[in-house]
């Protein structure tokens, strides 16, 4: 890996973990700004000047059979920029990140990293990108530390970086203990954690995490989520999806709102939400809400 | 409760008939195969009707217990998915000893346990030959159902709630090929009985022990009564029917300890370093290929093959010896076997990954080294085995110059079957046993079908290897001439195959990783 590309040091990581022992609930803290919102908007159409494109998505499309999952999905997303993906279920949130991980192969559309072509030039796109796919599994029958060394040695790291990184890593994420143990033995949260190191070990100018924070303890997404900020901040460029409105809102400058596999609302955050909160923004534009009626056999309660 | 129960066991029998096109198919073939094993042992209790007693005698206590140990056995070899697990109910609130009751009369519906009634209800026939015994044949065939209803039940569920940790699980699939295995020899003793003058006698002695036991006992009864012997036939219907209440007492305090004990918290070991990672080069290549030798010791879908694969010669070996050939000529044998199965097991590696492959495919590790991680574990173990072995056999064989044959054979076997290996995981995956469950289980999930693709691949490798068999044949008769070409062929051959192969399934690898990835998705 050459080091140009070593843009988060993961040797910070182990600082981040000792500054945020104290555990800070994500609830507990007073909604974040999205920071530099109209400095450094991360959005192509808001900039006068162009900025750095990390990942550029035009005209995605994917059917399985008869159903379309993606309908036509175009995405800039901006160096530096913390890129929330948020939509209901089977909204093609997993289909859209499988393909610009070069997963999944599209019917239509190009994804390019850093003007790399996923699926033309997938070498150099793929070495720009950490991935974390959703309900993939792992080589689980290999132990933590085994499957970091694993992950390394296939991005093309040297051993003495990879022990280096391992130990950083598993500080930076609490793993320490669970190192020498199988990862078919973790918890579903300690599994995510983990597969989020192996996403990181090589140091990747993109990260695409799909539901990174599925099952993962307050404690350890606040940790986790210190640790991306920080990788931001060093210039890193993130991708989540998730479905946890207030997580999205408060870590996140920019979002995109998916539904029915295409792009309903996308921008900074200040600019979709318009002065409501994420989640009231996407039950609007989602229009999925039902009144609870019919089941008034729930209020009369049985003994 | 026992109404809601019934339904509910019928409605996910019709449930498990809407499933993808081949599901259906395995599953009505292991219908067909039920009924039709039904059939014939209906057919022949009525048969025995018509028979002198002390043969029906002997022949319905030995087949009947026979059937209760496959039942009793069978849920544990298939490990399938208990629908009826009483752990699935525990949030209900039932009271147990209605729910033990409830949960034994809905597994009335399933195939064994209608195949079980069936034959229970056939026995009748075969007793029909005076009042007393016609009695005790009904009270009999109650008793058959209800042994093999709660043992089943009960070796289920003990099984589900032993091995609920992934070790015991690991350990226990291990185990149980062994069994299987060590059985092989008794199978063949079986066969090799003189069952035309002492089988009758056999018979009877073994129908004389199981009617004592819990096994044999509830057949006993009637045949006893049959045979004039009333009072031995009380004995065993108290017997029957004492192993009965013992099997439902058990059941019940089986059913109240699983609602109440919680899942057994597994006690993770602990593996220092990077074992077999330290070992390979730390290149793609070589941790794949640590990667894939930790599997294939630590994963027991590997493990079991990699124990079952040195019996197939012993057995083949054991057989071809009672049927009279030397030993020192089927010395000759295991080598070029296990050679062969080795080679050949690898040929849907990709699928046992499961969707793990999608590591592969966003480092974009290119197709060689992925062909060749998989292959270097087997080389690692055959080419020493062939090395050692090859010495081993000839030695036995008692003639040195079979050596060269043996080299050839054996090397053109495993080089080239894993050159077809790696072209048949890139190209045809196929559904398998998904990582950690038992080796045993059958593979839920769509695909093209194993059979076919399991059969031309193994009579590829053959093919492939058959011009150094036969240089090796000809060298039997013409002598050490042919011997010498068998060892060059073979090694030529196996070479070649071995480099265009990983070079053919490398490219496919390389245009097929996303269709891979969606293939184990779907598995």
């Amino acid at each position: 890996m050459d080091s140009e590309t070593d843009l988060n040091d993961v040797a910070s990581l182990s600082e981040v973990s000792e500054e945020s022992a104290t555990p800070t609930s994500p609830a507990s803290k007073p909604a974040r700004k999205p920071r530099n919102v109209s400095a450094t908007a991360p959005v192509v159409a808001a900039e006068p000047v162009e900025r750095d494109i990390v990942l550029r998505i035009s005209g995605l499309v994917k059917r399985f059979d008869d159903k379309t999952a993606v309908s036509g999905i175009d995405l800039e997303i901006a160096a530096g920029s913390f890129f929330g993906i948020v939509g209901p279920n089977g909204a093609g949130k997993t289909t859209t990140l499988s393909m610009v991980t070069g997963l999944l192969r599209p019917d239509a559309g190009t994804v390019t990293v850093h003007g790399a072509d996923v699926w033309s030039d997938p070498v150099v796109a793929k070495r720009k990108m950490g991935v974390l796919p959703d309900r993939l599994r792992m080589f689980d029958r290999l132990t933590g530390a085994q499957l970091l060394y694993y992950s390394g040695v296939l991005r093309g790291l040297d051993k003495a970086t990879i022990r280096i990184r391992t130990a950083d890593l598993a500080a930076a994420f609490g793993l320490e203990d669970s190192l020498n143990r199988l990862v078919t033995d973790y918890s579903a949260g300690m599994t995510k954690k983990l597969a989020l190191a192996a996403a990181m070990i090589h140091s990747p100018r993109l990260l695409v995490l799909d539901e990174p924070f599925e099952s993962v303890d307050p404690v350890s997404a606040a940790n986790v989520i210190d640790i991306l900020q920080k990788y931001v901040a060093a210039g890193g460029t993130i991708i989540i999806s998730s479905h946890t409105m207030n997580l999205i809102e408060r870590v996140c400058d920019s979002v995109a709102v998916i539904v029915n596999g295409a792009v309903l609302a996308s921008g900074p955050m200040a600019e979709v939400t318009a002065g409501k909160t994420l989640e009231e923004k996407f039950v609007e534009l989602a229009g999925g809400r039902k009144a609870a009626e019919g089941m008034e056999w729930l209020h009369t309660f049985s003994d | 409760m026992v109404a809601h129960i019934l339904r509910l066991k019928l409605t996910l029998f019709v449930n498990s008939f809407r499933l993808s096109f081949w599901q259906v198919v395995g599953l009505a073939v292991g219908i067909l195969y039920g009924f039709a094993s039904a059939v014939f042992v209906v057919a022949g209790l009525v048969a025995l009707r018509f028979v002198e007693v002390d043969v029906a005698r002997a022949t319905v206590i030995v087949v009947g217990s026979v059937v209760v140990v496959v039942v009793t056995v069978l849920p544990l070899i298939l490990g399938t998915e208990d629908a009826l697990d009483p752990r699935k109910f525990g949030l209900f609130g039932i009271n147990t000893t209605k729910l033990s009751v409830a949960l034994i009369i809905g597994a009335v519906v399933s195939v064994p346990a209608i195949v079980i009634t069936v034959i229970s209800l056939a026995q009748l026939v075969t007793w029909s030959r005076d009042g007393v015994s016609e009695v005790l044949a009904i009270l009999s065939a109650v008793l058959i159902v209800a042994t093999c209803l709660l043992s089943s039940r009960v070796s289920t569920s003990l099984a589900a709630f032993l091995l609920s940790t992934r070790r015991a699980r690991d350990l226990a699939a291990i185990f149980s090929i062994i069994a299987l295995l060590a059985l092989s020899p008794v199978i063949i003793l079986v066969l090799t009985i003189d069952w035309r003058h002492r089988g009758l006698e056999l018979l009877g002695d073994a129908a004389n022990v199981l009617g004592w036991t819990p096994l044999g006992a509830a057949w006993a009864i009637p045949a006893d009564a049959a045979a004039g012997n009333i009072d031995d036939a009380l004995a065993k219907l108290a017997i029957a029917a004492g192993w009965v209440v013992i099997l439902a007492i058990i059941w019940r305090v089986l059913v109240g300890a699983m609602l109440t004990t919680p899942l057994r918290q597994p006690h993770a070991r602990t593996y220092a370093g990077l074992g077999w990672f330290d070992w390979f080069a730390r290149t793609p290549t070589g941790a794949i290929a640590a990667r894939s030798m930790t599997y294939w010791f630590r994963d027991s879908r590997y493990g079991s093959s990699l124990l079952a694969i040195p019996f197939i010669p012993v057995f083949m070996v054991i057989v071809l010896a009672v049927a009279g050939i030397p030993l020192n000529e089927l010395a000759l044998l295991p080598l070029p076997v296990i050679c062969l199965f080795l080679a050949w097991f690898v040929h849907n590696d990709v699928a046992f990954d499961n969707t793990a492959i999608w590591l592969h495919m966003s480092t974009s590790t290119i197709g060689r080294a992925d062909r060749w991680g998989r292959i270097i574990p087997v080389l690692v173990l055959g080419v020493p085995l062939i090395a050692v072995g090859s010495v081993v056999s000839a030695w036995l064989f008692g003639d040195w110059v079979v050596l060269l044959s043996l080299v050839g054979v054996s090397s053109s076997l495993l080089l080239g079957g894993l050159g077809l290996s790696s072209v048949a995981s890139a190209r045809f995956p196929y559904s398998t046993v998904r990582p950690g469950d038992s080796p045993f289980s059958q593979p839920q999930g769509i695909g093209s079908p194993a059979s076919g693709i399991q059969a031309f691949t193994f009579i590829a490798i053959i093919f492939f290897a058959s011009p150094a068999i036969v240089s090796a044949a000809l060298g039997f008769i013409y002598g050490s001439f042919w011997h010498l070409l068998a060892l060059a062929i073979g090694v030529g051959v196996g070479l070649i195959v071995l480099t265009a192969g990983t070079a053919i399934g490398a490219r496919v690898y390389d245009r097929r990783t996303s269709e891979l990835l969606v293939f184990a998705s779907q598995n």
